[in-house]
Parts: C-alpha cells; structure tokens; sequence
C-alpha cells in the first residue's frame, strides 16, 4: 500500500471508554477523529521534531489536549482535523521552545534501508536527495509540505491550521514545492 | 538521477512519511479507549525541571506570584486593622468615650485636673482609651472584665485606669422587679454602690429598669459575670481609660504644692514686720486652698479607678436595635432586610477591594504570558 494514501483507519478496539450511558456525540465525533489522524498527527510532529521519542510525548499530549476541549471544538469555525493538527502544532511548537532548538521539519534521516528490499536502489536514493533537499527548505517552508504530504490535509485544512487563507496557503505551499524541486535538481 | 517530477515528488515525499511504532500505537490507543487519563503532572513541576528554566521564563510567572502575595498580604493586614479597631488594655490605644457615660450626672464625676483634663471625651483622646463591645441575643455571656492587676502589678504597675460597662438585659415584664432586686443583691455582694436607680412596669417596651453603679474595679470581672446571670444579655459594652497622666500630674502638683506651703512657713517664722507675717499669711492661706482642691482631685482620680461605672439597663419586648421598643412587625423586618443588604453590599465591596485589584493583575498576567507564547511559538519557525 502507498504510504501517502494510507490513513490512520487500521484500528480494532474501541477508542472510547465503555460508558454505562450512550456515548455523547462529541465522543463519538472525537473517536472519528482519533480513528482517521492518529498515524497522521505522529508524523506531521515527528517530522518538526526529528526525534521519534519526544514525537511520541508530544502526539499523545495533543490528543490529550484535544480530548479535554473536545466539547468546546466549534464545527462552524473549522474541520475538526484542522482544530486538531493546530493542537499539535502548538505542543510541537512548545516542545521546541522548550528544548531551544529551532524547527527541524524533516523526517528523521532517511537510511538507503528503510526503503525496504523490494524499493530499487534507483529510488532509494532519489527520496535521500528529496530528503537532503527538503532540510534545505526553510522552516515554514518545510512545515507546509509536511502538512500537506506527511499529514494528507487538504489546502483549506493547512489554512485553517497556520491561520492564514486558502489562497495564500496554497501559493506558499507552491512556491515550497518550487524550491524543493529545484533543490532536487541541484542535487542532480 | 532524473529531476522528479511533481507526481513523483510528490511520491517521493509521502514515502517519507514518519509512521509510529506499533507499540506506541498500541499503548495510544488504549489510552483512547480509556479517555486519556490524565498523567502525573509531577514531574512538570519539579525543582529541576524549574532549575532548567531560562531566568526569563520564570520572571514573569515569579512577579506575578509576588504582586498576588503582596496584594494578599496587604488585604490581609488592612481587613486586620480596620476589623480590630479596638483592643482591651491600658496603653496607647485612643477611641471614643462610650456614650452611656455622658449619662451619668455631672456632680457625680470627679473633678477633672483642669489644666490637663477638661473633660471625659478630652481626656480619652489624651490618655489611652479602649473600648470593647458585644451584642448578644437570646444568651447569657461570659463576660471578660477588666483586672486590677492591670493597674497594680508588671508593667502596669504604676498605671491609673478607669473602667466603664454597660449591659443591656432582656426580660418579661413580669420578671422587671425580681430582676432588679437580684442586681441590688447582686451590687451589694461585690461591694458597689447603686448611685441611681429607675424601675417601670407595664406593658412589653414599656416595662424595664435602669441602674447606674459603682463597681470596685477589683471586683468588676465577677460582678459583670454575676449581673449577667441575672437575665439574658442583649449587649454588652466595656471601655477602659488611661488616667495615669493626670493622677502623675496632679500627684507632682500636690507635692509642690506643700513644698510650696513649708517654704512659706519658714518665711512666716522668719518675718518681722506685721504687714510682712500678713502678706505671707494671706499666700499660705491660697496655698492652702489650692492644696485642698488638688488632694480632692487626686482623690477623685483615684475612686475613678479603684471604682468602675457600670450602667445596667433591663428592657422588656424586642431588642431597641430592631425593634425601638414595640413589638416585632413588618417595618422592623422591612429595615431589617435593609440592613442586612446594606452589610451584604458592604461585604461585596471589600471582596470586590480585594479581589478586583488580584483578578486583573491575573488576567494582564495571563494575557501577556499568552503574548510572549504566540511570539515565541512563531520565533521557533521564522
């Protein structure tokens, strides 16, 4: 299966405590959104901290955050997975804060192994010079593409979560492609 | 390499993608299930985890905290002072002179040293005066007179104080004259003196009974406690006076005063003209005369302190504070209501002093912590 089209939806257990009465529908919209962002959320705050450890304090802390507010999300004002990934952007962004070390969004390094055997070589080393050219990005720059590409959220949801318009978010997020390309053709 | 293309980047990039570890998942998703339980949020707050704060960041939740404690502290100290306004003892505290004792006759004060003492209210604020009082409905008290060892021993010991009381009792009308022979009975035991006394029967409001007494101020704590017994107490008020200056005053005049009168003996023994023994005669005479009036004045500033003035008032029907002699009706539970909205206001603009000043040093405090969080979170990525 493509990794990029994959969504979080390979859940078996209940997410939501067994209550003696029904659950409300704010559980059951929450454990939708659970079900459908757990994957995506980890790897859009992986790729801002580069480290998988403090990735994984961090996502369940932003779902935490996200399940106390729950009944205060405003359908009106926004999707919930915009509401939520602007969650996990703030505890990322504090996570960094608090480590005092500036945003790193890329992915951990990426290694010619973890392609897998049946990748070719030829591909193995294409996503290492994508990856080389993504560090290169500045740091907005590279939370965009991390959003859209990492995360799979639409252009009007990375709007919603970096606060600005739909039409500027996306000609940000072209201009980021533009530069990543042409970085990657700097590395050719 | 080729240059990829963009559905090739795009590829390329989502194959990128960070996935969690399965047991992260795992452990995620049971914590879902069970509603993100909340964790310890301990370790946040340890000493090291503080010690590892750039100063900066603590500056402005520390200032916070000590503009709060220091409002805290203020409040706390202010409602201390202003709820406290009056305190037993001898010394320098200053108040006003309960009203019950313009009551007392004139000729029935002692004289006042005139150059120091021109009258009661005067005198409390150039001495030390206190005052304490207490209202009670429906009970008899323990009353906490003042002690003669105030004026006699320790510190005190050279210290004149006059003592003053009132209490106010209720009663049926029917029980006015039993309660009032059980205060003469009660006076005559600890040794006082009734200077006055008025007695009424009648109807409820109407009925009561007034006596104004000289208590021996040694004697004083156990004749309140006995008068109290008598019937129940509505209130109570007990003031003390520091006369020490006037009764050290008039002792120094005194004692000039005789010296004053021994040099004028020898001066007759020494004259030798008959207009000369006339005119020192006729100074030792004056001298004489103002001896006498400065040993009646000690002698009164003495009594005043050896013996404190209490007032006892017996009254039948409501209490005059609610209900001003007759019988509890809508107009006394109508002014009632006002005064207690009237306290209630009162008590809701103190909190309000108080809390007013804290909650919007909060809020500045958390708008501004709110501030610097947005500025930072958008330094990490610019």
């Amino acid at each position: 299966m493509d990794p990029g089209t994959q969504r979080s939806t390979d859940m078996e257990q209940t997410l939501v405590a067994e209550a003696k009465d029904a659950p409300r529908a704010a559980d059951l919209a929450f454990e939708r959104l659970y079900r459908s962002s757990r994957d995506d959320v980890y790897a859009y705050v992986a790729s801002m901290l580069r480290d998988a450890a403090a990735a994984e304090e961090v996502t369940a802390a932003a779902f935490e955050r996200a399940y106390r507010k729950r009944n205060r999300f405003d359908p009106d004002r926004g999707e919930p997975r915009a509401w939520l990934f602007g969650i996990a952007r703030n505890a990322a962004l504090d996570e960094l804060r608090r480590r005092g070390r500036q945003a790193e969004l890329t992915a951990e390094p990426a290694d010619l192994e973890t392609f897998g055997p049946t990748e070719g070589a030829e591909h193995s080393e294409r996503r290492l010079a994508v990856s080389a050219a993504l560090d290169r990005l500045q740091a907005g720059e590279r939370e965009l593409i991390a959003l859209k590409f990492f995360a799979g959220l639409a252009n009007a949801e990375i709007a919603q979560v970096l606060g600005t318009s739909e039409s500027n978010a996306g000609t940000k997020l072209h201009r980021a492609m533009t530069k990543l390309r042409e970085a990657c053709d700097g590395d050719a | 390499m080729e240059t990829p293309r963009d559905d090739q980047l795009a590829a390329d990039l989502r194959a990128l993608r960070p996935t969690p570890h399965p047991e992260f998942a795992a452990e995620l998703d049971h914590r879902a299930a069970a509603g993100f339980p909340r964790r310890s949020r301990l370790p946040r707050l340890s000493f090291g985890r503080l010690r590892g704060m750039p100063p900066r960041r603590l500056l402005l939740p520390a200032g916070g905290l000590a503009i709060v404690a220091i409002a805290a502290v203020t409040a706390v100290v202010t409602t201390t002072e202003s709820g406290n306004p009056s305190e037993s003892g001898n010394g320098s505290g200053s108040g006003s002179t309960l009203g019950f004792l313009n009551t007392f006759d004139s000729d029935s004060q002692p004289e006042q040293p005139p150059a120091y003492i021109p009258g009661a209210t005067e005198e409390a604020a150039a001495a030390g005066e206190s005052s304490s009082s207490s209202s009670v409905t429906g009970a008899n008290t323990e009353l906490r007179p003042f002690s003669r060892t105030e004026r006699l021993s320790g510190p005190a010991r050279h210290r004149a104080v006059e003592r003053s009381a009132e209490l106010v009792l209720g009663a049926d009308p029917s029980d006015v004259a039993d309660d009032s022979a059980a205060v003469f009975e009660a006076v005559h035991a600890h040794g006082g003196i009734v200077m006055r006394s008025s007695t009424r029967e009648g109807e409820p409001g109407v009925a009561g009974a007034r006596f104004e007494l000289l208590i021996p101020s040694a004697k004083l704590s156990d004749a309140l406690a006995a008068l109290s017994a008598i019937d129940e107490v509505r209130s109570r008020h007990e003031a003390t006076a520091d006369i020490t200056a006037p009764t050290v005053q008039t002792g120094e005049l005194l004692q000039d005063s005789k010296a004053r009168i021994d040099s004028l003996l020898a001066q007759l023994e020494a004259a030798e003209t008959e207009s000369e023994r006339e005119a020192v005669e006729g100074e030792l005479a004056a001298e004489r005369r103002h001896r006498a009036r400065l040993r009646t004045q000690l002698q009164h500033l003495e009594r005043r302190a050896d013996y404190s003035r209490v007032l006892v008032r017996i009254e039948t029907g409501a209490s005059e504070d609610s209900s001003g002699g007759g019988a509890w009706g809508v107009d006394d539970a109508l002014g009632d209501a006002g005064r207690i909205l009237a306290v209630a206001a009162a008590v809701a603009v103190v909190a309000l002093a108080i809390l007013g000043p804290i909650a919007l040093i909060a809020l500045l405090a958390w708008l501004s912590h709110r501030a610097w969080v947005r500025r930072e979170r958008h330094r990490v990525l610019s």
